[in-house]
């Protein structure tokens, strides 16, 4: 008896009601996949086992997932902060877009600096223009009641369109023999390495992740934040700046995309050029909703996303699995998990008690 | 306990299904050696990539491990970011290493591109497993091909597309273009310039029009260039009626329905002859097209007549880039021991006008081929100057 009511016991059992769905989606997910495999004439255990050695197999695995998580921490972290005021981001592509655009740009017409301040002065130039777009819809919205949901995906045109034209004009590379649109390779002095097969700029990715959480609950910011994302109203009533609130919240949002953006640029493609940051910002949502718009939960939810991403080629190549399957996996994944109630009744297991999240507040309310 | 159970449960399960099954698959060029049950994952040793060893039970791989040895020839494909049946360029490039199975008895394999910053894992897969060729499509893969290049010196590199320039990259060591890197161009300027003539002498109504994907893809502004070239080389005063995509990459060259729209727009406008020239985008231009009497529409990349049997009503030719014998041709040369390196530039030309034969007058048919033979001599020129 005494064990079993040991505050030991009690974390594990928190852990385990807020993990077991997570972990039972991902299997049942992988369950149906098995059978698609199967359906589709492809080996289920060569796939898994491929899918295994391309994410985790060997350092370079490990760097690969690694690589391809840390976008998608920044862009869930931009998403799930957002969504913590009651705010729903979908713009993360364009402020990741403007991020890495910027950071190129601060990259490649700079010379001379030495790499601990190029890097860093890039990051940061790539984090503003980020923070600089996200504020534009925080504005629209306290200043005209314009719904996010709307501005932001109309200013995503806006970042797409501009940037490719930045990409195709004025900042377009020079080097005799390049007609492609895209800017010239930034200088040694601006990238970001990796230390070993880690990239530097996961880490920065989990720092900022902890920065987040830390700001929301451990400051009286991140308490307005949540307060005006749980219920608008009372903030008022309770002395709140609502309004700036907002602009607020969509300014260190767009910074986080903004800062992803940045890094992608100055760690893995080494330049701007269209189609290299495609999806990231929309996967962002996607990461978000994984990892219960917790900024700490978006960190394993990114390394899972990644690692299916970095497995995804070997499958092809060791068993012949076509990358369609690999999609729907995912898909099944996050359906599951997304359908809580469905997993529940599956495991009979009683729900955490957790803070309800706005996903969209209606028209018009301020 | 109870959901514990049912956990361990779905995990039994899983393991269960994944132990029994295996030596399902069925490769084409690849012997099956009998499907034989596994029992329980511990039956067989993890197989290294380089080796198989032929006691294997489990299914097939295409006998990957015997790439690294000399005797045999392996073909890989690294496409760009879409499918390997997307009915254009990764097709047809796919297509000629097909070819190269068959005639040449290459083992070949391709990988699809999910994400552009895959390029360079992509290519590792085929290089790692002493692959002897690899082809990569598309001009977002120079960089990463280029890279390829150089770390691995007794692969040879085709790259579709890809143009290689008079100077390598920044910090490039040995000698420039490497011995082993080709890039297979296209004068899609001239593919679009003869297409443009026909459209300017058949046309009725005195405007035709170009449904495009995006300017930044280098090879669609040649078609476009060419195109708008080649009609006012034949007809002066012609109005043409030039749209692009105004989406970014990832939308410019799926999205039949703006194709459709705009196609639309340029009929109402008075045009009869459209250039479709955009993947799925120009796909849904020339279906448009074919719903409309009296207007001809003209593919690209490949004779799109048996990959858009939608647009057989209107469509009078494409204006095509010969990937496929390209890929075919290089890879040989390479098999021969003399691989090209530096640009190869493919051949293009004009479909056949198949139901349209007799639409088009003798006279056009002996203006294209005086153009064309013009296009090749140097006297005619198209008036397209990219880069540098």
């Amino acid at each position: 008896m005494t064990v079993r009511n040991s505050p030991v016991a009690e974390v594990a059992r928190r852990i385990w009601r807020s993990a077991s769905i997570p972990l039972g989606s991902v299997l049942l997910a992988l369950l149906i996949g098995a059978i698609l495999l199967l359906i589709s004439g492809a080996s289920p255990l060569e796939a898994y086992r491929a899918l295994f050695r391309g994410s985790f197999g060997d350092a370079r695995a490990i760097g690969r997932t690694l690589e391809k998580a840390t976008p998608l921490v920044f862009s869930g972290l931009a998403v799930a902060f957002a969504f913590k005021a009651g705010l729903f981001n979908i713009g993360a592509q364009g402020q990741l877009i403007f991020g890495a655009v910027t950071a190129a740009a601060i990259g490649f017409m700079i010379e001379g600096l030495p790499p601990l301040v190029h890097a860093p002065l890039a990051l940061l130039g790539g984090a503003l223009a980020g923070a600089l777009f996200g504020a534009i819809p925080g504005m629209l919205k306290t200043y005209t009641g314009a719904h996010e949901v709307i501005t932001t995906i109309m200013l995503n045109y806006v970042a797409i369109n501009f940037t490719d034209y930045l990409a195709n004009g004025p900042l377009k590379d020079p080097t005799p023999g390049n007609i492609v649109a895209r800017t010239p390779a930034i200088e040694a002095s601006a990238r970001i390495p990796a230390l070993g097969s880690i990239p530097i700029g996961f880490i920065i990715a989990l720092a900022v992740a902890a920065a987040t959480w830390w700001l929301l609950w451990h400051t009286t910011i991140g308490y307005e934040i949540r307060t005006v994302g749980l219920n608008p109203a009372a903030a008022r009533y309770a002395g709140m700046r609502v309004s700036l609130t907002i602009i607020l919240t969509m300014a260190l949002s767009g910074l986080m995309a903004g800062m992803g953006g940045a890094v992608e640029t100055l760690g893995i493609v080494g330049r701007f050029q269209p189609g290299f940051n495609v999806g990231l910002g929309f996967d962002g949502i996607t990461i978000a909703l994984l990892g219960k718009t917790h900024p700490l939960g978006v960190i394993p939810a990114a390394l899972l996303v990644g690692a299916m991403r970095a497995g995804s080629s070997q499958m092809q190549f060791d068993a012949n699995v076509a990358t369609e399957i690999i999609d729907v996996i995912l898909a099944i994944i996050l359906f599951f998990v997304a359908a809580e109630t469905i997993m529940r009744w599956i495991l009979r297991t009683r729900a955490v008690s957790e803070e309800k999240v706005t996903l969209s507040t209606g028209w018009g309310q301020q | 306990m109870r959901k514990l159970f049912t956990l361990v449960t779905f995990a039994l399960l899983f393991a269960l299904l994944l132990a029994a099954c295996g030596g399902q698959e069925e490769e084409p060029g690849a012997t099956t050696n009998g499907e034989e049950p596994i029992v329980g994952e511990t039956a067989e040793a993890e197989p290294e990539v380089d080796e198989e060893p032929t006691e294997e039970p489990m299914e097939e791989e295409p006998a990957a491990g015997d790439c690294a040895s000399d005797d045999v020839f392996c073909v890989g494909l690294v496409t760009d970011v879409g499918q390997i049946d997307d009915r254009s360029f990764n097709q047809s490039a796919w297509e000629g290493v097909q070819q190269t199975q068959e005639e040449l008895d290459a083992q070949i394999d391709f990988v699809e591109t999910a994400n552009a910053t895959d390029y360079a894992a992509n290519i590792d897969l085929f290089a790692g497993s002493g692959y002897d060729v690899i082809v990569t499509v598309g001009f977002a893969l120079g960089e990463a091909t280029i890279q390829a290049a150089a770390q691995y010196p007794e692969i040879d590199f085709i790259g579709v597309d890809q143009f290689v320039g008079p100077e390598g990259p920044e910090g490039w060591e040995g000698d420039w273009p490497p011995a082993n890197l080709s890039g297979l161009i296209f004068p899609e300027d001239q593919s679009g310039f003869l297409a443009g003539a026909l459209a300017g002498m058949m046309t009725e109504s005195n405007t035709i029009a170009a449904v495009l994907g995006t300017d930044l893809v280098p090879p669609v502004v040649a078609f476009k260039e060419g195109y708008e070239g080649g009609a006012r080389y034949v007809n002066e005063d012609i109005e043409i009626i030039s749209t692009y995509h105004p989406g970014g990459l990832d939308q410019a060259f799926t999205d039949p329905g703006w194709g459709a729209d705009t196609a639309r727009q340029a009929l109402d406008q008075g045009a009869d002859v459209v250039f479709g020239a955009g993947g799925n985008t120009g796909n849904g231009a020339l279906g448009e097209v074919a719903n409309h009497e009296g207007a001809y529409c003209i593919g690209v990349d490949t004779d799109q007549w048996e990959t858009v049997p939608a647009a057989q009503p209107c469509l009078i030719t494409s204006a095509m880039k010969l990937i496929t014998p390209g890929v075919f041709d290089l890879v040989s040369a390479s098999r021969d021991g003399n691989f090209p390196a530096g640009n190869y530039v493919g051949e293009v030309g004009l479909a056949p006008f198949h139901d349209f034969e007799d639409d088009v007058p003798q006279e056009v048919k002996d203006r294209l081929e005086e153009i064309r033979v013009g296009l090749e001599s140097g006297e005619v020129e198209t008036g397209y100057n990219p880069g540098g």
